[in-house]
């Protein structure tokens, strides 16, 4: 009770209506056996969207502002196409576009290897290998499956509560400055003071500027001394991954549980 | 001015965080609602770009390579995890025949009630009928085991 007077008085109502509008879109759109309800729960969600566009903050100037848009909406509008979309493979293509859009967002912060990174890893080898194994599986149309969801209210409504979650914990931080004043959201009055995370100037950290020019020499030098054991782990644990992936397909067809056959599918 | 520099920073951080947020959200209702194994991964996928965002923006905010180094493993596991995932949905495939995540039910706990699948009515949508070609040549010979049980593909 007292939790949800806090998140009602911090959190602003717009958000609260962009939230309930987007779980409510969501619900709509998900497949639930019928096409009815579809383009409005297109308006919703894009009405949703629309309204948490304007809880963002104005950048820089202008140039930024739209190109960072552009690649907000890109993203956020193919992730819902991704999840939504009957088809698996529309799935797939939406989320491709979803992971352009991510990549955007990462050049847009200076994050410029791992932009590149993520368009070469996972639109390039992982979404194409999750489309193989699609093509290998699923070479008919629309099936049941695709056609209906578990729970789809209860779902859109975690998702809602989700979003309302997240939305008030990333605006009640605040921050401080380099004079040491607190730098907040607008939105946070409360009578305790909040967490403060302090602000670190760039000359504190001279050495690791993130946004030097010589950028993936800096992140190579980062990444092979201090985290070289980290390196050394996540190359084992692809290994072991391949190795995994190689034993569980040679695997499964020689032994283990039998084939589902059509009466044991009714009776489970 | 370093007032104004760090607030810009503070507010790119608070989108980076909102974005993140809702691209978790987005692939969080993805994996709990749809029933397509290969979809639930795609959005499981989705879930981890909306953590790599907000970390860049941590990252960024912060002005430390954190956050872009945590990113880079999040995609090392990623790809683990695709590559794992992938042999299981074709290995259960090959078993069940199709990719519902339904027809593994039998896994759940002993006092849970069976999911029944609704009845919904075949949909006809003339945009889902892909253009043939029309068949030319000679009629190819079927083997009448091969109708029934295909020995290779």
């Amino acid at each position: 009770m007292m939790l949800t007077a806090v998140a009602l008085s911090t959190i602003d109502k717009l958000a609260l209506v962009a939230c309930f509008l987007l779980g409510l879109g969501l619900w709509m759109l998900l497949p639930r056996g019928s096409s009815r309800g579809k383009a409005f729960g297109l308006v919703l969600t894009t009405v949703s969207l629309g309204l948490f566009a304007v809880r963002l903050w104005p950048l820089d100037d202008m140039v930024s502002d739209i190109v960072f848009y552009i690649m907000t909406a890109v993203t956020l509008v193919s992730a819902i196409g991704a999840v939504t979309m009957q088809s698996p493979v529309y799935c797939a293509i939406w989320f491709a576009l979803t992971l352009l859009g991510t990549a955007g967002l990462f050049f847009f912060q200076g994050a410029q290897f791992l932009g590149v990174a993520t368009i070469v890893v996972y639109a390039g080898a992982i979404l194409v290998t999750f489309l193989f194994v699609l093509m290998l599986c699923n070479p008919e149309g629309h099936s049941l499956y695709d056609r209906l969801s578990w729970e789809a209210g209860l779902s859109a409504g975690t998702g809602a509560l989700m979003t309302i979650l997240l939305t008030w914990t990333a605006a009640s931080v605040t921050f401080a400055d380099a004079r040491g004043n607190t730098v907040g959201p607008t939105i946070a009055v409360r009578e305790e003071a909040p967490a403060t995370i302090p602000f670190q100037s760039s000359k504190d950290a001279q050495g690791r500027n993130i946004l030097a020019a010589q950028h993936v020499e800096k992140l190579g030098i980062e990444l092979f001394t201090k985290h070289l054991l980290a390196v050394e782990v996540a190359g084992t644990l692809l290994l072991v991954a391949l190795v995994g992936a190689v034993a569980i397909v040679a695997h499964g067809r020689t032994s283990g549980m039998p084939v589902i056959t059509e009466e044991a599918r009714r009776d489970a | 001015m370093p007032d104004a520099h760090a607030v810009s920073e503070v507010h790119l951080l608070q989108n980076y965080l909102l974005i993140g947020g809702l691209l978790f959200v987005i692939g969080l209702v993805g994996f709990l609602s749809r029933r397509n194994m290969i979809v639930m991964f795609l959005s499981a996928e989705m879930m981890l770009q909306g953590v790599s965002v907000s970390l860049v923006g941590w990252g960024r905010f912060h002005n430390d390579w954190g956050g872009q180094m945590l990113v880079i493993f999040i995609l090392t596991v990623a790809a683990c995890e695709a590559a794992i995932a992938l042999a299981l949905i074709q290995m259960l495939f090959q078993r069940g025949g199709n990719l519902d995540v339904a027809l593994w039910q039998r896994l759940r706990e002993d006092n849970q009630p069976a999911y029944v699948d609704r009845e919904i009515p075949e949909d006809y949508d003339p945009k889902q009928i892909f253009p043939t070609l029309t068949p030319a040549g000679i009629d190819p010979k079927i083997r009448e085991e091969e109708t029934i049980h295909r020995t290779h593909v």
